[in-house]
C-alpha cells in the first residue's frame, strides 16, 4: 500500500499521502499522557489572562493552568510563543450538520413540515463529514448548539463537538431543549389558533403523562403510545428548558407573559436584537438570552442604523446572561465560523471586550447547561481550546491550532485550506511561467 | 469687489459652521444636503492612501471644494477651514461596493428573455433607499447598481454615490465607465426552480452558445448600420431597423460598454474570456468569480478583474469551492481584486470583509483595503476619481475610531465630494429626535383614546408583500420592498 502510494507521482497520491500524515498527527499527541501548551498568553475567560503561562491536558481533559506548573518528564510539549490561548467559541444556536449545500433539497435537513414536531432529535441527523464542520472548526466554533427549525413545537435540539467520527461521538447533551416559534399573531388575539394549539398539545401532554405515571403506579391502563406527547415530558417536567423563539419585543413579552402562565421556569429565550427593549424585565426575570445575529438590518425602517449592533451592549448594561448567535440558518450556517466577529463588532458599539468573549464562550456553554464542560479554559473541563496569533474576535486574526478533547485537529486537511495550498502552487503571480 | 469678497468669505464661515450643526433625517426627501465646506482639513490622522504611499501616520489632509488638495504632514489650510482633529483616528478612501442591489425600484432582474440588454438600472434608481443612509453609516460613498442573475445578459448598470437627500439624477456617477451585467452558470440555466415553461438555455454549453450568438447578431446589425447608405442614396432604401437590445451590445464589441459577468465556476469564467477574445473585446470583471483562484494566471492574462464575495460558499452546488483565499490567491497571480456586498446588510461592514483577506492568506492590511476601495474603483473605471485619498480626487473619506479593518472600529464620518453625509454625532441627535417625536405622537395618541400598542399596525406590516423579499427579513417592518430586494436567483435559503 504504502510501496502504491510512493511510486504514483500524481496529485491524488500525493494528497493521499498526506492526508495519511495527518491522520496520524492526532493519534499521537492522543498516545502521550500529558500535552502542555506552553509559552502562550492564556485567556482562561473565568479569570484573566495569564502571560507566558501553561495549559495541561490528559486524557481529553484539562489537568491545570498556569505558570511553571508541574508536568511529567515525557510529557508532549508544544511551544506556543507569540500565541493566545483560548476556550473553543460555543454556538448557541445554529443549523450545522442538518445542511450541507442549501439549494440542493436532497441535502437539506433542517425544517420538518406540520407543526407540532416535538419527538424531533436533531442529533440523529448531523452528518459528521459535512463540508461545513472542518470550515466551522479552523474558524476557532468547536462546539455547537444544533436546533431543528420547523413547525410551532419544533423538537429537541443537541450539544454536540463538531468533530468525530459519528454523531453519537459528537453527542454532548441530547434534549439540549425543546423549541416552540411563539406565534406573532397571539400577541393581540386572545384567540390565536397557533396558540391555542400549542396550549392544546401541552394540555394532552399533561393528561397523558399524568395517565402514564398513573399507569406505572398501579392506577389504571397505560394510556397508547403517542411519540410526540411523550416526546413533552422532560420539558414538562422542567428537566428541559424551553427554548422560546420570538422576533418581536411584543411578541417575547407575550412569549414571556404565556410561559408565565404555563408555569415553564426553565427558559431560554431565542431573540432578535430586538430583545434590548426589554432587557430589565430580563434581568429581573433571570431569563438568558441566545441573541440571534448582531448583524441584522435593524427591525423597523425607522431604528437607528446601529439598532442590531448595540443589541448586546444594552443587555450587558441590564444584566442580562446572553450568548451571541447567527442568524442561525440560511446562508449563515456555512458561516458559523463568523460567529466571533459579531461579538467583535458589538465591540465597536459599546461592548466589553471580556463580555463579548464570554458571550461566545462561557456564557453559551452555560445557558446550554454545560458550563461545567466547556467554555472557559479550567481543569476538568474538556481540553477543547484553539490557538490564534491575535485577538480572536478580530476578522484579521488567524487561528493556527485547534484541540478538540485534548486531539489535535489538522486544520490543514480543512478543504479551504486543501484547495489553498493546491492552487496557490500553480497560480504563483509573476514567477509563473 | 470687497463686497463679493466678504460674502464669500461669509458663506465659507457658513458653511463650516452648517457643517457643525448638520442633521440629516431618516427620510431621504427630508434630508438637506450637507454643506460644502470651502476648506475642510483632518489633522494627525493615520492616512491609508490606497496609493503607492501607502499608510502616513500623522498627516493632514486638505480638501477644497469637494477635492482633496494635498495629503501630508502640517499642511497649511485657509483660516476659515473647517478642522478636524484626527488624532488617534485613521483616515480612508470611502468604500466603494462594486455589486450591490441596493437602491433599485420595481425588481432587480428582468428575467422574462435571456438577454435584456436594453433594460437601464438608470431608470429605475430609489434614491429613497434606507440603505443609502445605513451603508454611508459603514463607510460606503459608492455603489454599483447591477441587474440580479437570472438571464445571460441583464442589463445596463448604474453606479450611484450615496448622496443622501439627493435626487436619482443626481446620484448618478458618471466618472465610471458603462457597464452591463452579464450571468452564467445555475441561475441563467435556471437550476433552482421550476418554471412553467422553461426558456433556452439549460445547460452551461447553452449558456455559452447564446451569448456568443448574441455577439454575432449584433456584429451584424452594426455591420449593416455602418454599411447602410447615407445622404441622397438614403432615400430609395429602407435603413436598418432600430433595435435597442442590439444597439446596448454592439456597444460592447465597440468598446463603450463594459461587461461585467456573474460566475462562480472555472470552466465558465474561461469560457466567458475566450468567446470575449474571439471577437476582439476583453471582459472587465467576473463578479462573485468563486473560482477565480484557479484560473488566476488566465485572468491575468486575459485582463479580467474579479470581484468577489469573501467567504460566501456553498448555499449551491456551483459554490462548493469558494474559499476566503480566493482574493489572496488572484491578487497575487496579477488579478485586479475587489471584494464586494451583493446584500444591504453585509454593505454596512465591508471593512471586515476586507479584514478576512488578512486572515485568510496573509494579504496585507493596506492592500486588502485596495479591495474595497481603489480597486473596486478601477474595475469600474472610476479609479482616477475616487478610491484613493491622493490631491485631485473626490473628497469621498471615512474617518474610523481606530483601525479600519478592525471589527473595534466604527466609522466616525463619511465624506462625499466634501461634504459630511454621515457623522456618528448628527446621527444620534437625529435618533433622539427621532424618539421624541415617537414619544410625543404616542402620548396624544393614548390621550385621545387610541391604544399604546405602537406594533399593532407592525403585525400587519410585517410581511412587506414582496416575492423578492429574504427570507430572512420577513419579520422586519416598516421597509419598502425595494429596500429589502435583492438578487433572488443568487440567493438561496433552505428556510
Amino acid at each position: 500500500m504504502m510501496n502504491t502510494v510512493f511510486s504514483m507521482p500524481t496529485k491524488r497520491a500525493a494528497q493521499q499521502l498526506m492526508g495519511a500524515v495527518m491522520l496520524i498527527l492526532p493519534s499521537a499527541a492522543a498516545w502521550a499522557q500529558v500535552t502542555v501548551l506552553q509559552n502562550a498568553t492564556v485567556h482562561p475567560i473565568s479569570a484573566p489572562a495569564i502571560e507566558q503561562a501553561q495549559v495541561v491536558m490528559a486524557d481529553g481533559k484539562i489537568v491545570d493552568v498556569g505558570v511553571d506548573l508541574d508536568v511529567p518528564a515525557d510529557a508532549t510539549v508544544i511551544d506556543l510563543t507569540g500565541h493566545h490561548l483560548y476556550p473553543g467559541f460555543v454556538h448557541p444556536a445554529t443549523q450545522l450538520g442538518l445542511t450541507e449545500i442549501s439549494s440542493v433539497a436532497g441535502t437539506v435537513d433542517t425544517r420538518e413540515m406540520g407543526q407540532i414536531n416535538a419527538a424531533l432529535n436533531v442529533e440523529v441527523a448531523v452528518n459528521h463529514d459535512s463540508e461545513l464542520l472542518p470550515a466551522s472548526i479552523a474558524g476557532g466554533i468547536l462546539t455547537a448548539h444544533i436546533i431543528p427549525g420547523g413547525g410551532l413545537i419544533q423538537g429537541h435540539s443537541a450539544v454536540m463537538n463538531l468533530d468525530g467520527w459519528s454523531w453519537e461521538e459528537m453527542l454532548i447533551a441530547s434534549q439540549a431543549g425543546q423549541h416552540i416559534a411563539f406565534p406573532p399573531g397571539a400577541v393581540d388575539d386572545e384567540d390565536n389558533e397557533d396558540l391555542s394549539r400549542i396550549n392544546s398539545v401541552l394540555d394532552q401532554a399533561r393528561h397523558w403523562h399524568q395517565a402514564d405515571a398513573a399507569a406505572s403506579a398501579g392506577n389504571g391502563e397505560r394510556p397508547p403510545r403517542n411519540d410526540q406527547l411523550q416526546a413533552l415530558g422532560p420539558l414538562l417536567a422542567g428537566e428541559t428548558p424551553l427554548m422560546l423563539h420570538a422576533n418581536r419585543y411584543d411578541v417575547m413579552e407575550a412569549a414571556l407573559d404565556w410561559a408565565d402562565t404555563q408555569g415553564f421556569d426553565n427558559v431560554v429565550l431565542v431573540a432578535t436584537p430586538d430583545v434590548q427593549h426589554i432587557a430589565s424585565r430580563l434581568a429581573d426575570a433571570d431569563i438568558p438570552v441566545i441573541l440571534k445575529n448582531v448583524y441584522a438590518l435593524p427591525m423597523r425602517r425607522h431604528d437607528g442604523y446601529d439598532a442590531s449592533f448595540k443589541a448586546p451592549r444594552v443587555l450587558a448594561e441590564a444584566g442580562v446572561k446572553f450568548a451571541i448567535a447567527d442568524a442561525t440558518r440560511g446562508m449563515d450556517v456555512a458561516n458559523a465560523r463568523n460567529l466571533p466577529f459579531q461579538a467583535g463588532s458589538a465591540v465597536a458599539h459599546g461592548l466589553d471586550p471580556d463580555i463579548a468573549m464570554k458571550a461566545v464562550t462561557l456564557w453559551p456553554a452555560e445557558i446550554l447547561g454545560v458550563g461545567d464542560q466547556l467554555g472557559s479554559l479550567e481543569p476538568g473541563k474538556r481540553a477543547t481550546l484553539f490557538a490564534a496569533n491575535g485577538h480572536p474576535l478580530e476578522p484579521m486574526t488567524q487561528i493556527t491550532h485547534v484541540w478538540i478533547d485534548g486531539a489535535r485537529y489538522a486544520l490543514s486537511d480543512v478543504k479551504a485550506r486543501r484547495l489553498y495550498d493546491r492552487y496557490r502552487q500553480r497560480h504563483p503571480g509573476d514567477e509563473s511561467p | 469687489m470687497r463686497y463679493l469678497l466678504s460674502s464669500l468669505l461669509l458663506s465659507s464661515t457658513l458653511a463650516v459652521a452648517q457643517t457643525e450643526t448638520w442633521t440629516p433625517d431618516i427620510e431621504a426627501w427630508n434630508s438637506q444636503k450637507p454643506p460644502q465646506p470651502d476648506a475642510v482639513v483632518f489633522r494627525n490622522a493615520t492616512v491609508w492612501s490606497a496609493t503607492d504611499k501607502g499608510i502616513l501616520d500623522n498627516t493632514d489632509v486638505l480638501i477644497r471644494r469637494g477635492e482633496i488638495a494635498a495629503v501630508g504632514p502640517d499642511l497649511s489650510a485657509p483660516s476659515d477651514a473647517l478642522e478636524i482633529d484626527g488624532s488617534g483616528h485613521h483616515l480612508t478612501p470611502g468604500i466603494v461596493d462594486n455589486h450591490s442591489h441596493a437602491a433599485i425600484l420595481g425588481g432587480v432582474n428582468e428575467a422574462s428573455r435571456i438577454s435584456t440588454a436594453d433594460v437601464r438600472i438608470r431608470d429605475v434608481i430609489d434614491s429613497e433607499s434606507i440603505n443609502i443612509y445605513r451603508q454611508l453609516a459603514g463607510g460606503v460613498t459608492t455603489i454599483n447598481l447591477l441587474h440580479g442573475s437570472a438571464n445571460a445578459i441583464g442589463g445596463q448598470m448604474a453606479t450611484i454615490k450615496l448622496r443622501w437627500g439627493a435626487p436619482p439624477d443626481e446620484l448618478v456617477f458618471d466618472e465610471a465607465r458603462p457597464g452591463i451585467k452579464f450571468a452564467l452558470g445555475e441561475n441563467p440555466k435556471q437550476s433552482n426552480w421550476r418554471p412553467a415553461e422553461p426558456r433556452y438555455p439549460q445547460t452551461r454549453p447553452g449558456v455559452a452558445q447564446v451569448i456568443r450568438e448574441k455577439f454575432q447578431q449584433a456584429a451584424d446589425y452594426q455591420a449593416d448600420l455602418d454599411d447602410a447608405p447615407t445622404g441622397r442614396a438614403a432615400r430609395t432604401q429602407v435603413p436598418p431597423r432600430p433595435n435597442h437590445e442590439m444597439d446596448a451590445i454592439a456597444r460592447i464589441l465597440n468598446g463603450e460598454l463594459d461587461v461585467h459577468s456573474h460566475a462562480y465556476r472555472a470552466d465558465e469564467i474561461l469560457a466567458l474570456m475566450r468567446t470575449a477574445e474571439s471577437f476582439g473585446f476583453r471582459i472587465r470583471t467576473i463578479q462573485h468569480v468563486l473560482e477565480g483562484y484557479k484560473i488566476a494566471s488566465q485572468m491575468a492574462k486575459h485582463g479580467v478583474g474579479g470581484s468577489t464575495f469573501i467567504d460566501w460558499w456553498n448555499f449551491k452546488a456551483e459554490a462548493t469551492d469558494a474559499i476566503g483565499y480566493n482574493p489572496a490567491i488572484m491578487h497575487q497571480a496579477g488579478v485586479l481584486t475587489a471584494l464586494h456586498s451583493d446584500n444591504p446588510e453585509l454593505a454596512r461592514r465591508m471593512n471586515l470583509d476586507a479584514a478576512k483577506a488578512v486572515r485568510y492568506g496573509g494579504v496585507d492590511p493596506h492592500e486588502a483595503l485596495k479591495m474595497i476601495t481603489a480597486y473596486s474603483a478601477d474595475q469600474i473605471g472610476a479609479g482616477h476619481a475616487i478610491g484613493r485619498i491622493t490631491e485631485g480626487h473626490d473628497a469621498d473619506v471615512v474617518l474610523w475610531d481606530g483601525h479600519p479593518l478592525s471589527a473595534f472600529s466604527k466609522v466616525q464620518q463619511t465624506w462625499v465630494d466634501g461634504r459630511r453625509y454621515f457623522d456618528r454625532q448628527a446621527d444620534q441627535r437625529m435618533q433622539q429626535a427621532i424618539a421624541e417625536e415617537r414619544q410625543a405622537l404616542i402620548a396624544r395618541a393614548l390621550d385621545e383614546g387610541g391604544s399604546s400598542s405602537d406594533e399593532a399596525q407592525a403585525s400587519e406590516e410585517a410581511t412587506p408583500g414582496h416575492q423578492h423579499t429574504f427570507n430572512f427579513a420577513r419579520h422586519l417592518t416598516g421597509y419598502r420592498p425595494s429596500e429589502l430586494d435583492h438578487d433572488e436567483y443568487c440567493v438561496f435559503h433552505a428556510n
